[in-house]
C-alpha cells in the first residue's frame, strides 16, 4: 500500500518531497498573511482587518466548542452505554454519535419539517404567522397553521390545475394538468418526461464514453500519466466555474462553440435562445463533467481484472466482442453498478448546472422537476408558497426513491456493500 | 473493441501489410488537409483536422486521447485567455489562447472593483471548518459501521444512501425556511454546519468501504501489543487509509468551496457572499463583466487544482479499492 511504504521509507531532512509538504503546509499560512497585510492598512476589496478578526472571534471558538463538547459528550455517552445500559455495543454507537447528531439536526429534523411544511398553507402572505421572530401584521389571519386540509390542496396542485378549490376539467371531464412554473409546458409529467431524458441521455454517454477511455487508457500505451491528468481537469475544476464558463462560451456571438462552427463555414446557432439547443448544450456540458469520474472508477476496476482470464479466453477462440461481454462486463459489475446507481441520483438531482446555465429557460423550456421545484420556491417564478413546494419536492423524492429501490432489488448491485 | 484488435495485429493473416497501410493513409489525410487549407484562403483549421485524421489512422489510440484531453483542457485555457485580455478587445471572436496585447489588469480590477477578496475569505473560512470537521465526524462513524455489527446497522446504511437520492430542492425549502424563522439569513454558521451534513453520508460510505479493505488482524495484533480499540485506530488504522481519508477531504473541500444552491438562498446580502455567489453575480447581470469573471475563476481554481494534483494518486485508489473486493 502507498501510505505504508512512504512511512517506513528512510528520508533525508532535505528531500524534495518534505520540501514540498512543507511548502504545502505553509502556503495556507501565506495566504492568510497575504491577506492580512492586504487590508492592514485600512479596507480593501470588500475586507477590512476588523471584518477578519470578527470572523476568526467567531469561528474559532465556534470550532473549538464543537470539537471539544464533541469529545466530551461522547466520552460522557461512552460511560453511560457502558456502565449504565451496559450495551456490548457503546463503542460504535459512541463513534457514530457526532454523525447521527448531525444527520438529525440538519437532514432529518428538516425532511420531517419538509413534510409538515406540505400540511401548511405557508405564503409570502402568511410568512410571519409561522415563526416567533418576524412581526405580523395585524389583519393576519392566523388562525389555522397546518392541516390536512391545506395538505390536500397542496398535493392536488402539483399535478393539476385547481381554481376555487375544485379541479379544473376541460369538456370531456378530464382534468387540466396543473401549471408548475408560469408557462403552460411547465407541467408536471412534461417536466417528468424531460427529467427522465435528461438522466438516461446523460448516463448513457457517461457509461460508454468514459468506459471507452477507459479501456484505451488500459492498453499499453505511451504519455498515460499525461493523458490521465488532462482527462480528469472537469472534473477538479469548481462545477460553478464549468456551468458559467461553458454559459459563455455557448454565447451566440463570443462563446467559441460559435466561433469555431463559423472558422468551419457553418452557420452559428442561438445555443442558450432555442429550446432545443439549450437542451442540448446542458446535456453536453453534464456529459463533459461527468466522464472524467467514470473513467477513473473504471480504469481502476479494468486494472484488477486478471489478464489470465483474457489470456484463458483467448486460447478458446474468443472474440474481442465475446470477451467483452463475458469478462470485462462481469467482473466490471461490482464497480458499475453502484457507479451507475449513484450517477442516476445525482443526474436526476442535478439542480445547480441548470439553474446557473438557463435558469431553466429559455421559456421554462429546460427545466427538469428538480430546477422545476427551485424555480417555484426561490426561483423566476417565485410564488414562495413554500407549502406547495414542499409537496412538490416529496412527489420528486418519491419518484426518485421507488426507482432505487426497483433499481437495486433487479440488478442486486449494491447487496455486498451491505453483506460484508 | 474492434478498433483495438486491428491497432494490436498489425500484419493480418490476409498477407496485407497493414501497418504500411496505414502510415500511406496518414499522410494522404495530412496533404488532403493542406490541400483544403490552400483552397479556403488558409483556414488553418482544415489542417489541423487532417493532421488528426492522419493520426486516427496512423495512431488511432493517441488520436482519440488526444481529441479527448483536448475537449477536457480547450474551456480552461479560454478562460485563461480571456482573464489575460485587455478591456478593449473582451469581446472578441478570435481562438487565439494568448490574445493580442495581453495585460493582468483583470486581476488587478477583480480586487479594485469587486470585493473579491472578501468573497475569498468568506469562502476559506466556510470551506475549511468544513473539511477539517467533515473529516473527523465521517472517519470515526465509519470505522463503527466497519468493524461492528450492531443493531441498527444495516438500516442506518440504507438511510445513508437514501440521503442521497434527496433533491437539493427538498432540504432548501425546509432550511431556508428553518434559518428564515430563526431569523439567521446571511449567518455563516447554519451554512457550515447544513455543509458538513451534506457530506457526511457519501463520505462514510467511501471510508467505510475502505476500512473494510483493511484486514482486521492488524489491529488485533496492535490490541495484542497493549493497544486499546481507539489506539489501534489512531496508529493503524487511520495512516493506512490516507488515500480514502484524502478523497474524502477533498470531496468536503470541493463541495463547501464552489458550493451554490444553498448559498444563494441562505447568503443574501453581499457582504457575506462566497465566491460562487459573487461570480455568479459578474456574469448574470446585463452587462458581463467577462474579463473580472476569467480572472476570478482561475485565481479560485488554483488552488483546487493543486489540492487535486496534489491527491491525485490517491485518486483512484482511494476511491475504487473499497469497491473491488480486496
Amino acid at each position: 500500500m502507498a501510505a505504508s511504504s512512504t512511512a517506513l521509507s528512510p528520508r533525508s531532512p532535505f528531500s524534495l518531497q518534505r520540501i514540498l509538504r512543507w511548502g504545502l503546509y505553509l502556503t495556507p499560512v501565506a495566504i492568510f498573511l497575504a491577506i492580512f497585510l492586504a487590508v492592514s492598512s485600512g479596507e480593501f476589496s470588500g475586507l477590512t482587518s476588523q471584518g477578519i478578526i470578527d470572523t476568526l472571534l467567531f469561528v474559532v471558538p465556534l470550532i473549538i466548542v464543537l470539537l471539544v463538547g464533541a469529545l466530551v459528550l461522547q466520552f460522557l455517552l461512552f460511560q453511560f452505554l457502558d456502565k449504565v445500559v451496559k450495551t456490548p455495543h457503546a463503542m460504535p454507537y459512541t463513534l457514530l454519535a457526532p454523525a447521527v447528531v448531525a444527520l438529525v439536526l440538519f437532514m432529518v429534523y428538516p425532511l420531517i419539517f419538509n413534510v409538515l411544511l406540505a400540511f401548511s398553507d405557508l405564503r409570502r402572505e402568511t410568512f410571519p404567522c409561522y415563526s416567533s421572530v418576524l412581526t405580523r401584521a395585524p389583519d393576519l389571519d392566523c388562525s389555522v397553521l397546518y392541516s390536512p386540509q391545506y395538505a390536500v390542496e397542496n398535493f392536488t396542485k402539483v399535478f393539476f390545475r385547481v381554481r376555487d378549490g375544485e379541479i379544473v376539467r376541460d369538456e370531456n371531464g378530464n382534468p387540466e394538468f396543473g401549471r408548475l412554473l408560469r408557462t403552460r409546458d411547465s407541467t408536471f409529467p412534461i417536466l417528468l418526461a424531460r427529467t427522465i431524458i435528461w438522466t438516461l441521455v446523460n448516463v448513457f454517454f457517461h457509461v460508454t464514453i468514459g468506459m471507452a477511455l477507459a479501456m484505451i487508457m488500459n492498453q499499453k500505451i505511451r504519455f498515460k500519466g499525461i493523458y490521465r491528468s488532462l482527462i480528469v481537469i472537469p472534473w477538479a475544476i469548481p462545477g460553478i466555474i464549468v456551468y458559467l464558463t461553458w454559459k459563455q462560451e455557448f454565447h451566440a456571438q463570443y462563446g467559441f462553440v460559435n466561433n469555431l462552427i463559423e472558422a468551419f463555414g457553418g452557420q452559428a446557432i442561438s445555443w442558450l435562445d432555442d429550446p432545443f439547443y439549450a437542451f442540448v448544450a446542458i446535456i453536453f456540458v453534464n456529459v463533459w463533467l461527468g466522464i472524467p469520474f467514470y473513467m477513473v472508477m473504471l480504469l481502476g476496476g479494468l486494472q484488477s481484472i486478471s489478464a489470465e482470464y483474457y489470456e484463458a479466453a483467448q486460447m478458446d477462440g474468443a472474440s474481442a466482442l465475446q470477451r467483452f461481454r463475458n469478462i470485462t462486463i462481469p467482473l466490471l459489475r461490482p464497480i458499475l453498478i453502484p457507479a451507475i446507481t449513484l450517477d442516476v441520483i445525482w443526474t436526476f438531482n442535478k439542480a445547480d448546472l441548470i439553474v446557473a446555465m438557463t435558469n431553466g429557460g429559455p421559456s421554462e423550456s429546460t427545466n427538469i422537476l428538480v430546477t422545476g421545484l427551485y424555480n417555484a420556491a426561490f426561483g423566476t417564478a417565485a410564488t414562495l408558497e413554500f407549502g406547495f413546494a414542499s409537496a412538490f419536492s416529496i412527489i420528486i423524492f418519491i419518484i426518485l426513491f421507488l426507482f432505487a429501490i426497483i433499481w437495486i432489488t433487479t440488478s442486486g448491485g449494491l447487496k455486498e456493500i451491505y453483506d460484508r | 473493441m474492434s478498433a483495438i484488435t486491428t491497432a494490436r495485429s498489425s500484419s493480418s493473416p490476409d498477407g496485407l501489410d497493414w501497418k504500411q497501410i496505414r502510415r500511406y493513409g496518414a499522410i494522404g489525410l495530412v496533404v488532403l488537409g493542406a490541400l483544403v487549407t490552400l483552397l479556403t484562403g488558409f483556414n488553418l483549421g482544415w489542417l489541423v483536422i487532417g493532421a488528426w485524421l492522419g493520426l486516427l489512422v496512423w495512431q488511432p489510440f493517441h488520436a482519440i486521447l488526444i481529441f479527448y484531453s483536448i475537449i477536457s483542457i480547450y474551456p480552461v485555457l479560454r478562460v485563461i485567455s480571456i482573464s489575460l485580455r485587455p478591456t478593449s478587445g473582451l469581446l472578441s471572436r478570435s481562438l487565439d489562447i494568448i490574445p493580442p496585447g495581453a495585460t493582468l489588469d483583470s486581476y488587478a480590477q477583480i480586487f479594485s472593483e469587486e470585493a473579491f477578496l472578501a468573497w475569498l475569505w468568506n469562502t476559506i473560512v466556510i470551506t475549511v471548518t468544513v473539511s477539517i470537521i467533515g473529516v473527523i465526524v465521517a472517519a470515526t462513524g465509519a470505522y463503527a459501521f466497519s468493524r461492528w455489527r450492531f443493531p441498527g446497522r444495516r438500516p442506518a446504511l440504507i438511510f445513508l444512501l437514501t440521503t442521497q437520492m434527496i433533491p437539493a430542492g427538498m432540504l432548501l425549502v425546509p432550511l431556508y425556511v428553518i434559518v428564515a424563522q430563526l431569523g439567521l439569513t446571511n449567518n455563516i454558521s447554519g451554512l457550515m454546519l447544513a455543509y458538513i451534513t451534506t457530506a457526511v453520508p457519501f463520505s462514510i460510505w467511501i471510508l467505510k468501504g475502505y476500512y473494510d479493505t483493511i484486514p482486521p488482524d492488524l489491529e488485533e495484533a496492535a490490541m495484542v501489543d497493549g493497544c486499546n480499540r481507539l489506539e489501534s485506530f489512531w496508529r493503524i488504522i487511520l495512516p493506512l487509509s490516507t488515500p480514502a481519508l484524502s478523497i474524502v477531504f477533498l470531496f468536503n473541500f470541493l463541495g463547501a468551496w464552489a458550493e451554490f444552491l444553498v448559498a444563494k438562498v441562505i447568503l443574501v446580502s453581499p457582504d457575506v457572499w462566497t465566491w460562487s455567489l459573487g461570480l455568479n453575480d459578474l456574469i448574470g447581470t446585463f452587462n458581463t463583466d467577462w474579463g473580472k469573471y476569467a480572472a476570478g475563476s482561475v485565481i479560485v481554481t488554483i488552488p483546487v487544482l493543486l489540492l487535486f494534483t496534489w491527491q491525485s494518486k490517491y485518486l483512484i485508489s482511494g476511491l475504487t479499492l473499497g469497491g473491488v473486493k480486496g
